[in-house]
């Protein structure tokens, strides 16, 4: 009896927890879709593609909006007429224009999601794919004092992790600066101003890549099949579709070339070199930590051995002997590596 | 020009300004600010550069870490800091037990006796709450006060640190920090003080990790525990000659296990529940210096054995009480440890162990040393064998083995309650000095309750799954 009764109790223990949590159909799924979907939620998210359209100087209609949410046209046609009867859009024949009013509410968003994301990279220990899906719930949740109590607390940051520009309190954002990674010609230098976190597949393979904002590029080769540029000392291959959603600055040619193309992890024990300083890609708690560690442009470091695994190893840093993994390693820059007298 | 207006302005301005400085001003502003201290600081000071012909420092750095020798010397190190204090305990754990259990506690009885006091109260204050800390200090404190300072010692030396520089890459797979080594090994001393030891860690997330998994390091009230079970279940299956050899290996598979669940529940810990939490690795190699002794002893007794022996006297004098009373308690007719023993067996034989091992995890909760005694008391309580132990609530251990599991046995304990007994003493809820001691480190009712509840579902699966396969198997 006791052995029949464990058995049943394990079969329905697996099976409930298959029901409620399977992939794409789980329950749990569903309810957390249903709850997405839910009215406000969705023409928030209309408001902030009518707003990014507006901004990248795109049209906007009921079919790209249909696209962007992800729902039927029909529901999306129900959806802009309750939006428009509130008096935050406006329809010219087949496009859609945000009111005044309509704008403030979009950059109200705006402003939750990019703060949020800022945080979630400044302040928590979770990495570039999650900073957005999770902002993408936040932004419906955070109240506009919240959003201001944020902003205040890490000191009023300009721009969220992607580079995009936070709007500010009152609403403003400046002009849309950059222009596509593809527009380069060959030998160019910029610097990466935006990665566009849309779509998602497309982002990942960014981040996979090891680009970030403010990484300096140099153009190497342009085809319609690949563009390939170098970054940080390493050459990249992108497709154009996926070049595309990089934006960058152009850089005067004159500007010194950034003589960095080596890291701490490729120091071997017995040789030393001097920091150039650290990537942008490391950032928070990590950053202040280095830096409390004095790894300072300037900074003389010595690499003194390695772990009997192969990692971490211990640099002499200003005296003081700090073991780093070469993860962290690979975010300090630096030059003139040579062999200690 | 009206001020006003000229107000309005200048913060038009300077609000346009802000998006011109660009995405990095705050790392510049903090870059440029670092690197003046650091001028500042080589102007006045300085360091004398050239290397002697021989460095000590890195001489012994060269060897502790080297590819052949380094883990050869840790584990050497390691054995020898624990056959110091096993052999050493085993002196002044018999003198003190026999102070505290043969000449106090009869001399407490026999005052109390010819006071007049009423029986209740005395079995209560002395053969409850006395006896709980007599038991919880005569096991406790002769190897913490041997392991604190032996681990101080090496500690202050400087090796400590070279220890985690050489494990650190196989924590840092499980999402943990190299420094968790040192808190899991305290934690076989003890986990209250394993659990004190991860400040050394000093990045959020892997300080957690380490402060949730340190229970998987068996502690020094739980080593007795396997070794009795071990000896009298698992060694008397081996032929005499083996016997030994045999329960020392199940011994050894048990803690073995302990260090695979640490890795595996902090791998898990570090991509569920303790993703977003911040982390930032380092670790700091300070140079080896002569370690200083006596201040090493008397930080380590202060800071560390006696903090932690003071909370577990604390904890277990309410114990006590709790045991002498749910066996002296009755209700209509039994104690009330026979209802509690008969209401939670279905369950207990379920997963492979039984009514009183549970009611004993229960109520001994302050302490894994009196988990034995309390064992043994219920089992002659519930089995109503006359003419053993002390009588009801009255704590007690047998000298011999085979006394031990002729009393197990009377009590229904096959061989796999001893299994399974080995398995749930590894994985159960940590004692309550360890979880106040938890809760005190972390500030946090969540962690607590998380460190308590999953080392407690992992072992009644564990036990259950072994239970099945067992019965299954035909034993």
């Amino acid at each position: 009896m006791n052995e029949l009764t464990g058995s049943m109790l394990v079969v329905l223990a697996a099976l409930a927890i298959y029901f409620l949590f399977r992939p794409g159909r789980g329950w749990l799924e569903r309810w957390r879709r249903w709850l997405r979907l839910s009215d406000r939620v969705l023409s928030e998210d209309a408001l902030k593609h009518l707003y990014h359209c507006e901004y990248e100087q795109r049209e906007a209609t009921i079919q790209s909006l249909s696209g962007a949410l992800g729902t039927p046209v029909e529901r999306v046609a129900g959806l802009v007429q309750r939006i428009e009867a509130g008096e935050l859009v406006t329809s010219e024949g087949a496009s859609l224009r945000l009111t005044p009013k309509g704008r403030e509410y979009a950059l109200r968003i705006i402003r939750a999601h990019r703060l949020w994301e800022r945080y979630l990279s400044e302040e928590t220990g979770l990495k570039e794919p999650d900073w957005h899906k999770r902002a993408e719930q936040k932004e419906h949740r955070l109240s506009s004092s919240e959003a201001d109590a944020l902003a205040a607390r890490m000191g009023n940051p300009p721009f969220d992790p992607h580079g995009d520009p936070i709007p500010t309190q009152r609403g403003q954002l400046p002009p849309r600066r950059g222009q596509p990674l593809t527009s380069l010609a060959v030998g160019e230098r910029a610097r990466i101003a935006h990665l566009e976190d849309e779509p998602e597949a497309v982002y990942a393979q960014l981040v996979a890549e090891g680009l970030h904002p403010l990484m300096a590029v140099q153009l190497t080769h342009v085809s319609a099949e690949r563009i390939c540029f170098w970054a940080e000392g390493e050459e990249h291959v992108l497709a154009p579709i996926v070049a595309a959603n990089v934006s960058v600055v152009p850089l005067p040619r004159e500007q010194p070339v950034e003589e960095s193309l080596e890291t701490l992890a490729a120091l071997e024990p017995g040789e030393e070199a001097t920091v150039v300083g650290l990537s942008p890609n490391c950032r928070g708690l990590e950053r202040r930590r280095l830096m409390d560690l004095g790894l300072l442009p300037g900074t003389v470091v010595a690499a003194e051995m390695k772990s009997p695994v192969g990692d971490p190893t211990a640099f002499r840093i200003r005296g003081a002997l700090i073991a780093l993994r070469g993860e962290q390693a690979a975010n300090i820059r630096i030059n003139s590596r040579r062999q200690v007298a | 020009m009206n001020p006003a207006n000229t107000r309005e302005e200048v913060l038009e301005a300077a609000a346009n300004l802000r998006w011109e400085v660009g995405p990095d001003l705050h790392d510049s502003l903090m870059e440029a600010l670092y690197t003046d201290a650091a001028r500042i600081s080589d102007r006045v000071l300085s360091r004398d550069d050239a290397r002697p012909a021989f460095d000590l420092d890195r001489t012994i750095d060269r060897l502790v870490t080297s590819r052949w020798l380094g883990f050869p010397i840790m584990m050497l190190l390691m054995a020898v800091v624990l056959w110091v204090t096993i052999t050493g305990a085993n002196v002044p754990s018999s003198l003190l037990s026999s102070l505290f259990l043969e000449t106090l506690h009869p001399a407490l009885k026999q005052a109390a006796a010819s006071a007049g006091l009423a029986w209740w109260l005395d079995g209560l204050l002395i053969d409850g709450m006395f006896l709980a800390m007599a038991w919880v200090v005569s096991v406790m404190l002769p190897p913490m006060a041997i392991f604190f300072p032996l681990f101080t010692l090496l500690e202050d030396f400087g090796y400590l640190p070279r220890v985690a520089f050489n494990l650190d890459r196989w924590f840092k797979k499980a999402g943990a920090h190299g420094k968790q080594a040192l808190t899991m090994a305290m934690g076989y001393g003890c986990n209250a003080a394993g659990v004190v030891a991860t400040r050394v860690i000093d990045s959020p997330r892997e300080r957690l990790i380490a402060t949730l998994t340190n229970n998987f390091s068996l502690c020094n009230g739980r080593w007795p525990t396997q070794i009795l079970i071990a000896t009298i279940f698992i060694g008397s299956l081996a032929p005499p000659v083996l016997a030994g050899l045999v329960s020392a290996g199940a011994v050894m598979a048990v803690v073995l296990l302990g260090v695979g669940c640490t890795f595996l529940v902090s791998w898990g810990l570090s991509r569920t529940l303790l993703r977003g939490e911040a982390s930032a690795f380092s670790l700091e190699l300070p140079p080896y210096r002569p370690p200083r002794i006596l201040q090493t002893i008397y930080t380590s007794l202060i800071d560390r054995t006696l903090i932690v022996l003071w909370r577990a006297v604390v904890f277990s004098v309410p114990a006590g009480a709790a045991i002498w009373l749910v066996s002296n308690i009755h209700v209509g007719g039994t104690s009330l440890a026979e209802h509690l023993i008969q209401g939670m067996d279905p369950f207990g034989l379920l997963i492979g162990l039984n009514g009183v091992i549970l009611l004993a995890y229960i109520i001994a909760i302050p302490a894994n040393e009196i988990v034995i005694p309390t064992v043994l008391m219920l089992t002659v309580v519930s089995a109503g064998l006359s003419g053993v132990g002390e009588g009801a609530g009255v704590m007690f251990e047998f000298d011999s083995a085979s006394a031990t599991l002729g009393v197990l046995e009377a009590g229904g304990w096959t061989l796999l309650t001893g299994i399974n007994l080995m398995l749930f003493s590894l994985l159960h809820n940590p004692c309550s000095t360890t979880l106040y001691t938890i809760w005190k480190e972390t500030g946090s009712v969540k962690w607590t309750a998380a460190s308590a509840l999953l080392p407690i579902a992992m072992g009644i699966v564990v036990c259950f799954c072994v239970a099945q396969a067992f019965r299954w198997l035909g034993g």
